[in-house]
């Protein structure tokens, strides 16, 4: 069903299933519930307390709890511009995306709140309906795309019109808010569709999540997938299983058509709120459905232009000349490259542009990555690539001694998450392939590493 | 055998038990996790719950980014245990 916003959605479930399961969540090892009715109440009561609080925008340190959720919905309703934090941000990027945001209050753990309060700045002005996401984009830095309610809402209606759930549904929402494919797919699909959404009880629980709440449905990322299948993680009531943030390794997408789970594999952008195609589980994994409120062409250069008119970002907050670069006349230029088949299906086949995307759906941007890798090595001409979902460094030369290059590039590392860290040291012993320009070739690296 | 050696060794022994293709991989304190063992983030987060519940000690989120080597892994549970 299509709803034109949060409160919308909220309301007419309360009204048509005011009893029905929409929310399920642990509280201290016992399993609760909250019925739509309950859900809608409790968000209304806490918006109309934010809005006397008269403050312009809240930044929300997401973990996934029931408070959390009640608290995005409540903000959002209330008229705040809402942004969506990572509570296990590193320290250093957090600041940032609080600074960039230029956030007045922030909700989430207190003491996190605390270390965040000197860079609350209050400068904005209200953003009725706006979502901010932080996303990595085209450069390093985060930058925030602002998204809307009603594009959120579209988005939802956009995968469950190919991909429905029924009220009888139960969804594991396993992946964190503040990342738009955990929004959508992990909260929004399964509550637009009047079924349950089960709220993870955290990392902690990855391994037994499914176990205690019998989903019929779960979002994951490759990453996290890859984990639930090696450890027999998944329940049997298990029907629907729908992957998306980066690309699926043929192993885990193999060894997920084992189960008896449908599975799907969804293509999208946080500045798309989230999916524009979908593989429906029949066929070809990689030959995705365009989504019916989207148009999918492909450029001259093989680049992957989308037109999502009620799905679309607003804009990257602040950062108008990125804006115009991504979006014009209307169309998103991805950076992806792929192709449509005759049938009309998209398949996606690499990037266009120098970003790395793992399996856990977090960017990687090369240029930068690799300058400071480079200046900590003294200039030494490197690159960067992927194998088997880790970052490996490839420095030129002859091979030698590692324990003194990772003792420099130590602290390059420690600024970066724990999945973006190199893995592995190797040397080409000869120069480096260049452009006539100068520009390594990391793709002719990659494809000479993996023998092609 | 000093409680920090104790932690070290139990946590070895946890590391293999979740990981078992890393049986016969020499640690030691100075192991960076990463690079050293090529656990990725998903095994990380696998053996520090099995830590906690081994040690009946809860290491907050936000510090497990932080922990880049063994020692660090070994730190953080030696702190929060309680004193003999």
């Amino acid at each position: 069903m299509r709803f034109a916003d949060f409160s919308a959605l909220l309301a007419h479930w309360a009204d048509q299933s005011p009893d029905a399961p929409a929310l399920m969540y642990d509280q201290n090892g016992t399993k609760k519930v909250c019925s739509f009715s309950e859900l809608d109440r409790r968000v209304r009561f806490r918006a109309d307390v934010l809005k006397s609080e008269r403050k312009q925008t809240l930044g929300i340190l997401c973990d996934g709890s029931f408070d959390c959720v009640v608290e995005i919905f409540a903000s959002v309703l209330s008229g705040r511009r809402t942004v969506l934090l990572s509570e296990n941000a590193p320290d250093a990027a957090l600041a940032e995306m609080v600074r960039e945001a230029e956030l007045d209050a922030l909700w989430g753990d207190s003491e996190l709140r605390a270390d965040l309060a000197p860079y609350l700045s209050g400068s904005a002005e209200g953003g009725e309906n706006q979502i901010l996401f932080f996303t990595s984009g085209t450069t390093n830095r985060a930058k925030a795309v602002v998204l809307t309610d009603a594009s959120l809402t579209a988005s939802a209606y956009n995968g469950a019109a190919l991909l429905p759930l029924s009220p009888s549904d139960t969804l594991l929402c396993m992946l964190p808010l503040d990342h738009v494919f955990g929004f959508v797919c992990g909260l929004l699909w399964g509550l637009s569709c009047g079924a349950c959404v089960a709220l993870s009880r955290g990392a902690r629980h990855y391994g037994d999540d499914c176990v205690y709440f019998r989903p019929t449905a779960l979002s994951a990322v490759p990453a996290l997938l890859g984990f639930l299948l090696k450890y027999r993680a998944l329940n049997p009531e298990l029907k629907t299983l729908l992957l998306g943030g980066s690309g699926c390794p043929e192993p885990i997408l193999r060894a997920a058509k084992t189960t008896d789970a449908r599975v799907c594999f969804g293509y999208g952008l946080t500045e798309t709120s989230s999916g524009v195609a979908l593989s429906l589980g029949e066929g070809d994994p990689y030959a995705m459905t365009v989504c019916p409120d989207d148009a999918i062409t492909i450029a001259p250069d093989g680049e992957v232009l989308i037109e999502a008119p009620t799905c679309m970002m607003q804009g990257y907050w602040r950062h108008p000349e990125d804006t115009e670069a991504a979006l014009r006349d209307g169309v998103l230029h991805t950076v992806d490259l792929g192709y449509l088949d005759e049938n009309g299906k998209l398949h996606l086949s690499g990037r266009k542009k120098e970003i790395l995307v793992l399996s856990d759906g977090t960017k990687l941007f090369l240029p930068e990555y690799e300058q400071a890798l480079s200046a900590a090595l003294g200039g030494e001409a490197l690159c960067v690539l992927l194998i088997d979902d880790q970052p490996i460094l490839v420095l030129e030369g002859e091979m030698r001694e590692t324990a003194p290059i990772w003792e420099k590039i130590r602290p390059v590392l420690d600024e970066r998450a724990r999945n973006q860290q190199i893995r592995k040291i190797e040397f080409y012993e000869k120069p480096l392939p260049r452009t006539a320009s100068g520009k390594i070739m990391r793709w002719a690296i990659q494809r000479e590493r993996e023998g092609l | 055998m000093t409680r920090r050696e104790e932690i070290l060794n139990k946590t070895k022994e946890i590391i293999v038990e979740s990981l078992p293709e890393l049986e016969g991989q020499e640690f030691d304190e100075s192991t960076v996790i990463n690079t050293d063992t090529g656990i990725d983030s998903m095994g990380f987060t696998l053996i520090i719950c099995r830590l906690e519940a081994a040690f009946d000690v809860r290491i907050p989120n936000r510090q497990w980014q932080k922990l880049s080597t063994l020692g660090d892994v070994v730190s953080a549970i030696e702190k929060r245990m309680p004193n003999k």
